[in-house]
Parts: C-alpha cells; sequence; structure tokens
C-alpha cells in the first residue's frame, strides 16, 4: 500500500491548480450555466424585439408574423411627435451630463484628494450609499421639496419671498435636476481614479515653472483628467437617455422622450411593433452617442501626443 | 496638509453642493417618514412614528418590502453562483473566447432598462412558455441584470491572484477541489461577499426592467412606491423608504469593509 501511494504522487504532478486539473475543455463547463441564460433570455429576446419592429404593425397583437416593413420607423422619422421626442432625449442627455460634470468634478477632486482614510472612507460611502439607492425612493425625496406645495416653495411662500409657486416640477427643468441627482454618482466615481493617477509633482512642476494655481489646474490636472471626464460622461448620458421612471414622476408625463413614448404605445394603445420600432431608435441613438464620444475620446487623447 | 491645502475653496463649495443634492432627497425621505403630519410642508410639524407604525401594518408597502427582499435573495443566489464560475473560467482561460464573454456578459447592463424588460416581455408573450407575468419570468430578469455585477467584482478579485498558492497546496498533497475550496475561495471570498452585495441591492432597487414584468397584485417595493407617487402621494411610502435606506447604508458600509479587507490580503 506504501509503495503504491508513493509511486501515485509523480502521477499527480504537483504542479496542478484547479484550473488545471479540469483541463483545457472541462474548464469550458464553468461559463456554460451563465452563458446559455444569457443565450436563451437575453440574446433571443433582444433579437426578437428587433425582429418584431420591422413587422407590419397590427394594434393588439404581438405576434411575429414576418411581414416586413420599414413603416414603423418612417413614421418615426416623420411625426414630429416623435422625432422631436428624439432630439428632445438627446438634448436633456446632454444639459444632464455638462451638469454632472460641472458638480460632480469637485467632488470627484476632493475625494481623490483626502488621504485621511476615515474621511476618505466615509465620503465614499456617502456617494455610494446615494448610488445604490432605488431611484423611486430618491425621487420621492426630490418630488417633496420641489413639489408646488413642497418645501422649497413652502418655505419661499411663507418668508414671502414669493407669491406663487415657482414651477419647479412637471417641466423639463425637474427632470434635469431628477437626473443629475440620479447619475451624479456615476460621474463621481469615473472620475475619483483618474485624478488621485494624476501625480501631484507635475502640478508643482507647473507652479515652480510660474503657473498660478489656476492656470496649473486649467493646463495641466484638467487636461489629464480628460479619459475620466469622457468616460464619466458618457456613462451619465446613457443613463440619462435610456431613463423612464425620472421624466415619468419628475415630469408627470408632460415631458415626453423616448422611454415615455415606448410605455404608452404598448401600455396604452397596444401597439407593439411601433413601441418595439421606438426601443430600436432609442437603443440605436444611446449606441450612436456613444460612438460619438469615443471618436472624440481618441482625438483627445491623439491631440494630447 | 499638502493635500489639504491642494483643494481650492470653490471646489470645497461646489463639491459641498454636490454632497447636498445626493443626500437632501434621501434625508426628506426619513423626516416625511418620521413627520407628524399628513404632509411634509414647511415648516414642518414634528417628529412622530406614525407613518413607520402604518408601514408595519400596511398590506401593500409591508408586502412589497418582503417580496422585493425574497426576489433579491434567490437572484443573488442564482446569479452569486453562476456569475463566480463564470469569473473563474474568465480569469483563467486566456483564450480569444474569454475576450469575447467579458463583453457578452456586460450587455445587460448597455441594453436600456425600459428596452430589456420589453423584450424579455415580448419573448415571454410571444412564445408563451408560461413566463410572462410570473415570479420566475422576473426573477430571470433579476438574474440577467445582477449577473454582471458579480462577474466583474468576483473578476476582480482574481486578477491580482498568484495561482501559485493554489499548486502550492496540491504539492502538499491537497486534491484540486480541496486547494480551490481551501485555498482560492478563501482569498476571492471578499471578492464574492461584495458581488453578493452589489447583486441583493441592484436587484432590491430595479424598476425600468421590471415595469412590464411585474406580477398583478404582488409589486416589488419600487413599482408599489412608484404607483404611489404617481397617484396617491403616502407618506407610508416614505416610510417604507426609510427602510429601504438602512438596508443600503448598512450594506454598503459592509461592503466598504469587505473592500479594504481585500486590501489587507493583497498588502
Amino acid at each position: 500500500m506504501a509503495i503504491a501511494e508513493t509511486q501515485a504522487v509523480p502521477r499527480i504532478r504537483a504542479r496542478g491548480s484547479i484550473t488545471e486539473a479540469l483541463g483545457g475543455f472541462r474548464l469550458w463547463w464553468l461559463v456554460v450555466p451563465a452563458f446559455v441564460l444569457f443565450l436563451c433570455f437575453f440574446v433571443a429576446p433582444a433579437a426578437s424585439l428587433f425582429a418584431i419592429a420591422f413587422d407590419k404593425s397590427v394594434p393588439g397583437v404581438v405576434t411575429f408574423a414576418g411581414n416586413f416593413t420599414l413603416d414603423n420607423f418612417v413614421r418615426i422619422f416623420t411625426r414630429p411627435l416623435y422625432y422631436l421626442a428624439i432630439l428632445r432625449s438627446i438634448g436633456i442627455a446632454a444639459v444632464v451630463a455638462a451638469c454632472a460634470l460641472v458638480i460632480g468634478y469637485p467632488l470627484a477632486f476632493v475625494i481623490a484628494k483626502t488621504e485621511h482614510p476615515g474621511r476618505n472612507t466615509f465620503l465614499m460611502i456617502l456617494v455610494l450609499s446615494a448610488m445604490q439607492l432605488d431611484t423611486v425612493i430618491r425621487m420621492y425625496g426630490l418630488m417633496v421639496l420641489m413639489g408646488d406645495n413642497g418645501l422649497i416653495n413652502g418655505a419661499l411662500m411663507s418668508i414671502g419671498l414669493i407669491e406663487k409657486p415657482l414651477p419647479l416640477m412637471y417641466n423639463t427643468f425637474g427632470v434635469v435636476v431628477g437626473l443629475v441627482q440620479v447619475t451624479l454618482p456615476f460621474m463621481v466615481l469615473s472620475l475619483i481614479g483618474i485624478i488621485k493617477a494624476i501625480h501631484p509633482s507635475l502640478e508643482e512642476a507647473a507652479r515652480s515653472l510660474g503657473a498660478t494655481r489656476a492656470q496649473a489646474f486649467w493646463r495641466v490636472v484638467l487636461p489629464l483628467s480628460m479619459p475620466g471626464i469622457l468616460a464619466g460622461s458618457l456613462l451619465v448620458f446613457a443613463l440619462s437617455i435610456s431613463s423612464y421612471v425620472v421624466p415619468a414622476l419628475m415630469g408627470g408625463w408632460k415631458v415626453m422622450v423616448l422611454p415615455i413614448h415606448i410605455y404608452q404605445q404598448i401600455a396604452e394603445t397596444g401597439r407593439w411593433q411601433f413601441g418595439a420600432a421606438v426601443a430600436v431608435v432609442l437603443f440605436v441613438t444611446s449606441l450612436f452617442a456613444v460612438f460619438i464620444y469615443h471618436k472624440a475620446a481618441v482625438r483627445t487623447a491623439g491631440g494630447r501626443t | 496638509m499638502r493635500d489639504e491645502s491642494a483643494i481650492p475653496l470653490v471646489f470645497k463649495l461646489i463639491a459641498g453642493f454636490a454632497l447636498l443634492v445626493l443626500l437632501l432627497p434621501l434625508a426628506i425621505v426619513v423626516l416625511a417618514g418620521l413627520n407628524a403630519g399628513d404632509y411634509l410642508t414647511f415648516p414642518p410639524q414634528g417628529l412622530s412614528l406614525r407613518w413607520v407604525k402604518a408601514f408595519l401594518s400596511s398590506p401593500i408597502f409591508l408586502s412589497a418590502y418582503l417580496y422585493s427582499f425574497l426576489l433579491a435573495l434567490a437572484a443573488t443566489a442564482i446569479s452569486t453562483v453562476i456569475g463566480t464560475l463564470a469569473a473563474l473560467y474568465l480569469a483563467r482561460s486566456g483564450s480569444r473566447a474569454a475576450s469575447f464573454l467579458r463583453g457578452y456578459f456586460m450587455l445587460p447592463i448597455v441594453l436600456p432598462g425600459v428596452v430589456l424588460g420589453l423584450s424579455l416581455y415580448v419573448f415571454f408573450t410571444t412564445t408563451d412558455i408560461g413566463l410572462a407575468r410570473t415570479f420566475t419570468g422576473l426573477l430571470i430578469c433579476h438574474v440577467l441584470v445582477t449577473s454582471p455585477f458579480v462577474i466583474a467584482t468576483v473578476t476582480a478579485s482574481l486578477v491580482g491572484f498568484d495561482v501559485s498558492l493554489e499548486e502550492a497546496a496540491r504539492s502538499l498533497g491537497a486534491s484540486p477541489w480541496t486547494a480551490f475550496r481551501k485555498v482560492t475561495l478563501r482569498i476571492i471570498a471578499p471578492g464574492i461577499s461584495a458581488g453578493c452585495i452589489f447583486a441583493f441591492i441592484v436587484s432590491f432597487g430595479q424598476f425600468e426592467t421590471t415595469l412590464f414584468l411585474s406580477v398583478p397584485n404582488h409589486e416589488p417595493l419600487p413599482m408599489a412606491m412608484y404607483i404611489s407617487l404617481r397617484y396617491k402621494f403616502e407618506p407610508t411610502a416614505a416610510a417604507a423608504g426609510i427602510f429601504a435606506i438602512a438596508l443600503v447604508v448598512l450594506s454598503t458600509v459592509i461592503s466598504s469593509r469587505l473592500v479594504s479587507l481585500r486590501r489587507v490580503f493583497r498588502a
């Protein structure tokens, strides 16, 4: 028995990890459950949604008939109701990305430069908690704050500064504020790492060459944080253009953006094919925006070197 | 001290404003849930546990909270298992398939939530496999959305992993499975736990994907709150929000502990 065991040892090959022991072929099995789940319930459904977008529109009918047509898309791009919604969605998302950048950059800067570990962790927990909290709950807070009888209008009226409530909500302004609130943490998190990676000696070098603090910031630190600025803006743009719940609550269905059109077409009029076509347009628009940002990012990086 | 002085005053002021934008709505929800009056008005009317009690005895909000909790637990369990397995493959296979799959698994995050929910609903309805507006259908959707977070977190914790540790265990006579369980799994456990918490929170807050998929009369919490906000605006919803905020803050504190634990492991 003892002899058999000592003989068996060299055959095991002491250098084997579990992946090696499983072998190249059997390692595949680890990824199979997730792969199959995604194939059946993500790729196939997305493909079927894209397919019915090219189907003839029959109200109330969702089954795929195979009558190929471009009518749904023609309708979207010829009716002002829909093509203006595309432009409105893009415009709102762009304004939100700009606002989130303007107030998010300083916050990211402060967090990146705070080296005290306790204070740093505390700030990160604040940002992460705000990010992870369900959007609907955060909108509840904003609606209590910004409504006609809300805290801001109530306070301003009770000190006699205004007589009628300011229109803070159920308009584009409210939607933008809501989206900035929701997307700000994503902007901050995209920026912290990049700002941290800029070596302080670069700024010091600029200062020692006679630059003022502002000049050192604008000409050294800000250009070096460009990758984070682009990544963050892109993320915020994509999140804003595809948000349904914020325009629904803060806009009160008066600010008609693409996700609201999609829901309305399907839940209220039962036009599945047309709703699917609007969904395809929304998806392609956000992909296109990603593409443009990517081009801009490459050009910015190219201009630097 | 150099780092403190390096922050311009303007930046500190704007950063303070940004924190206010982030946190004020949360504070308002807590105040509204603890408010004594029918609505939170200016000036507030004093504190009471009236709405918290209303939440604890509300059939709608309490059952929505429990439903969301159960759904998130189930989604977390499934996505943690399949996500960790997939991450092990992604981290250890150098093949071209792995880099393709890495992108493939991130796709559900790229597709807008409304579009993902709609495509699943259309798929369930047209194929008639009995999943439209069922718990299972909703669970599948949540697993799709939460898995990318598990895969990303666990892959990140495997990146710095030294396979020679596992090999050392093997050379000391451990079987591959024992070496994996006692060495690898222990070391990446913080990463898996953090992924788990992410998955839970993402599932608990899912609204847009759920829009077309929720089961009639069994709304998850975000859906129940949305309905209340659009049609009734009850402070009970704010009290439910307080419990959700407590859950999120607690899990963020725990996951931040896990992340720093991971740093300890690397040092």
